[in-house]
């Protein structure tokens, strides 16, 4: 860890016991960091090097899933799903707001076989990035950020495919969601890693809310004598 | 081979650098301990991490690998503590019948039957961070807990008074736990209209509250009148209300959100001496009759500087596996008994795995238990387990309540007694193990101690009656309407993805072939309809092939009789063939002759077939693996109950189409719309 981050991350740690607001951008005081994710050096399909930790995750909201180029099973149908969720995000997409698709085939898939799955799945766009790097690497972030301490399950590496990994590194939340949930689900959760929202923000989403349920009640005629 | 093996890369990160950062991170931990030891804080004896102004500083997590074996503790030094009743408490702004939104009540459907079931009792449960501690060698934990306490207050209330429950979300706004700070409160498993029943999709925010209205009225209100109003065979005695969060449940229940509701009536008042229609169980709360609220936990290493024995969490991972039992929030706690019956309610509060007890005397051999109630409910005929009962053990499924007693006149003073854990691993305890309590019982396997001190002050309450209650008739099939089918079924690489999925089927076209799509659970996506004043026949299934993956697979709103339990002889990933279906003997407290269930133990090519009815109220409602890894990864659906015909129509016609849109068969024959 690099002194300057150290004393980024002394700072936001008060003695008075109430977490700073986090700050997109500042790691979390508890955030695990590299000792967690690894500081791994990866490759992305533009062919760049950059550290695991350090340059995607380290204080910023992920979105993470695993595949690789020549899968025909899952990571087709997820990717779609995953183009749906980034159309919807467009917004924050590269800004406040970055995916990773990171190949479980590292051998087969170099930087030029991701571009083209990206570019075959229209998924070449602003904040996606698609990774690859040392076989040793990738198996140890698969186990690391995928693993679900079930031998079964983690020894396989398709078994994975499904999962979308949600991180916000500024506020130390990390949750996970199947992709192939309905859209309104992946979003929701997505949403549960946005930073912390003023009382005005909920109270207004809450509002939202209600209008939401009164409405279904009227479309069914469902209660309407309670 | 082309990639990043071609290109010259980056020398990889030495040791050097590696142990710099490590050198880093304990520096950091030092440093931020300090921070704590300086700032104001309430003193005692040991370093408090509650802070004056009440504020609980969060847990700094120990790393996940390699996983840390929990911290040695002394067997038998803490007494089983009892949780605090509730009090009732008056709500500023008073509950309203439609969400009170300006104020910050989470959005809703208005409350049903609420002019019917004024609420006469209210109280507030606050879910907020606080800290806990585990055993006395062990430095407090940090929880989530209601009113910061676990377990949360007990709450005691009686059939025929209505009460409300105000569950406020002061969750901590940002923290370093695996908590998911959105809540929503299922009190399980009342009877109560959908929108106090803690849908999972009905989560809210940080700063709002929610008020759940119970009736606290039997099950069957239309059809029964008088005081209390409903079929008072339909009693429920110990439920327990917990964080619903969808896909976030494992996670909340693990730092503690939950406790126990108890409900008292004529039939069990809590009192012991004889008035009408008592059976007289043992009765007095926290004397004689004593909530057993278990869960398992593993613990990080105690951090002296912190001044804590943090919970072993892992961010982002399933609840992690286990190696301390605790019981009303302690590790092997001691209870002092006298020579006499208690009631003890087992609870099991998960989050993952089942337990399997027996109870043995100080020589070791196994003495009896008596089974008086299962998942709240009286059974008709009680049931002994003993080293001669079939079973020998008492399964408590993750969810599931069991109610025995047992009677201490048969050991004698300074004697000691231990329930015993037979199935998981048994727990750590210290290095070297410490010499069995008992012959043939290891003392990791061991949950508590029953101290026999004396004979008792309090007279004994009279024998267990051989009938506790008489059961409502298994409500009659529905003529011309097949059973429905929900299956449970594990799909490892599928296409739609590598998870705990739940299907839902007619069975007349799918007897064996269960080939209707398994979807993650949406709270949007409505399975199935049901009628408000209807029965059904359901079956449950679980097409696990390999182990024996036992899902609990729980209904809401409804107690349900289990008609028949097979297994498959020729064991089968898609589905059973008719002729393959073994019955299965199924224990007393199980059996729809004698048994109320609402949670449904289904074991790997097991098929139960129960019957349902659907009273009172409507709305959204689940069916699920209550095993919460699993209904976290979805293994849940939404079913409605509905209030008209047309309704009904509308609801089916629109499954019918959403299945008919993503290929599969419609559920619902042409007879069956309504």
């Amino acid at each position: 860890m690099k002194r300057r981050a150290f004393f980024a991350k002394l700072a936001i740690d008060k003695p008075s016991g109430e977490l700073r607001a986090p700050v997109q951008g500042v790691p979390h005081v508890a955030s695990p960091g590299p000792m967690f994710f690894t500081n791994a050096l990866l490759r992305t399909h533009e062919n760049k090097e950059v550290r695991f930790y350090d340059d995607l995750i380290s204080g910023k909201q992920v979105l993470m899933n695993l595949m690789y180029a020549t899968c025909e099973g899952a990571c087709p149908l997820v990717t779609s799903n995953l183009v749906k969720v980034h159309e919807a995000l467009k917004a924050r997409m590269g800004k406040d707001l970055f995916m990773y698709s990171m190949t479980v085939k590292p051998e087969e898939d170099d930087p030029a076989a991701l571009k083209s799955f990206a570019q075959m799945h229209r998924a070449l766009r602003p904040g996606w990035t698609f990774l690859t790097g040392d076989p040793y690497d990738i198996e140890t972030i698969r186990f690391k950020l995928f693993g679900m301490n079930h031998i079964a399950i983690d020894t396989n590496i398709y078994g994975h495919t499904s999962f979308l990994l949600i991180f916000n590194d500024a506020t130390n939340r990390a949750l996970h969601v199947d992709p192939m949930a309905s859209m309104s689900t992946v979003l929701r959760k997505i949403s549960w890693a946005d930073p912390p929202k003023t009382r005005e923000q909920i109270m207004e989403e809450n509002r939202k809310l209600q209008e939401q349920i009164d409405k279904e009640r009227r479309m069914f005629g469902y209660r309407m004598n309670a | 081979m082309s990639g990043p093996q071609d290109k010259k890369r980056k020398p990889k990160k030495t040791k050097a650098e590696f142990e710099l950062s490590r050198r880093t991170m304990l520096k950091l931990t030092a440093a931020a301990g300090a921070g704590t030891v300086l700032s104001p804080m309430i003193l005692t004896s040991r370093k408090s991490t509650v802070l004056a102004d009440g504020t609980v500083t969060e847990p700094f997590l120990c790393p996940a690998t390699p996983v840390p074996q929990s911290p040695p503790h002394t067997p038998f030094v803490d007494d089983l503590p009892i949780p605090s009743p509730a009090f009732p408490q008056l709500l500023s702004p008073a509950p309203t019948e439609a969400a009170n939104i300006a104020n910050g009540e989470a959005a809703r459907d208005p409350h049903q039957r609420w002019a019917e079931f004024t609420p006469a009792v209210t109280y507030q449960l606050e879910a907020k961070a606080g800290t806990h501690q585990f055993h006395r060698d062990y430095l407090p934990s940090y929880i989530w807990g209601f009113n910061g306490q676990y377990p949360a207050p007990t709450i005691l209330n009686a059939y025929g008074i209505p009460s409300l429950v105000r569950f406020k979300n002061s969750l901590p706004t940002t923290t370093s736990s695996f908590g998911t700070n959105t809540t929503t409160v299922h009190l399980h498993n009342g009877h109560t209209g959908s929108e106090s029943d803690g849908f999972a999709g009905d989560f809210f925010a940080t700063g709002l509250f929610k008020d759940n209205h119970y009736a606290n009225a039997y099950a069957g209100i239309d059809a029964f009148g008088g005081f209390p109003k409903g079929d008072s065979r339909e009693g429920q005695y110990t439920m327990w209300f917990h964080d619903h969060m969808m896909a976030e449940t494992a996670n909340n229940n693990y730092l503690g959100m939950n406790g126990a509701y108890f409900l008292y009536d004529d039939k069990c008042p809590p009192w012991e001496f004889n008035t009408p229609g008592s059976i007289r169980l043992p009765a007095y709360f926290g004397v004689t009759d004593i909530p057993l609220v278990l869960a398992f936990k593993r613990f990080c290493a105690t951090d002296t500087v912190r001044g804590r024995t943090e919970m072993f969490q892992v961010v982002n991972a399933a609840a992690p596996g286990t190696d301390k039992f605790t019981v009303n929030g302690k590790i092997q706690p001691k209870l002092s008994v006298r020579r006499r019956k208690y009631r003890f309610r087992l609870i099991n509060t998960g989050v993952v795995l089942n337990w399997n007890f027996s109870l043995h005397g100080p020589d070791g051999a196994q003495k009896t238990m008596t089974v008086v109630a299962a998942d709240g409910n009286l059974l008709r005929t009680p049931a002994d387990v003993s080293a001669t009962s079939i079973p020998n053990t008492l399964e408590v499924h993750v969810a599931s309540r069991m109610d025995v007693v047992i009677d201490f006149s048969q050991f004698s003073v300074g004697q000691s007694v231990y329930l015993k854990e037979n199935t998981q691993t048994a727990q750590f305890v210290a290095t070297p193990t410490p010499p069995d309590p008992a012959p043939g019982v290891p003392i990791g396997t061991v949950v508590m101690r029953f101290d026999v001190v004396g004979n008792t002050i309090i007279p004994d309450s009279p024998p267990i009656p051989s009938t506790l209650t008489e059961l409502p008739p298994i409500p009659p099939a529905a003529p011309g309407v097949d059973p429905f089918e929900w299956g449970f079924r594990f799909i490892p690489g599928q296409a739609d993805g590598n998870n705990f999925r739940v299907s839902h089927s007619a069975v007349a076209e799918n007897n064996a072939n269960h080939t209707a799509t398994f979807l993650p659970f949406d709270p949007f996506r409505v399975d199935h309809a049901v009628l408000k004043g209807s029965t059904e026949e359901w079956i449950i299934r679980n097409d696990t092939l390999a182990g024996n993956w036992l899902h609990p697979v729980h209904i809401h709103l409804e107690e349900g009789r289990i008609l028949e339990r097979t297994v498959c002889t020729v064991p089968s990933a898609t589905g059973c063939l008719p002729a393959n279906r073994t019955p299965v003997t199924m224990p007393p407290w199980e059996d729809g002759n004698n048994a109320r269930r609402d949670v449904y133990p289904v074991p790997g090519q097991h098929r139960l077939r129960i019957r349902l009815a659907f009273r009172d109220f409507v709305g959204r409602y689940l069916i699920h693996c209550h095993n919460m890894n699993h209904e976290d990864a979805f293994m849940m659906v939404r079913w409605d109950v509905v209030e008209s015909m047309a309704e009904l129509r509308k609801r089916r016609e629109q499954i019918n189409a959403e299945r008919v849109a993503r290929g599969d068969a419609p559920l619902y024959r042409k007879e069956d719309l309504g």
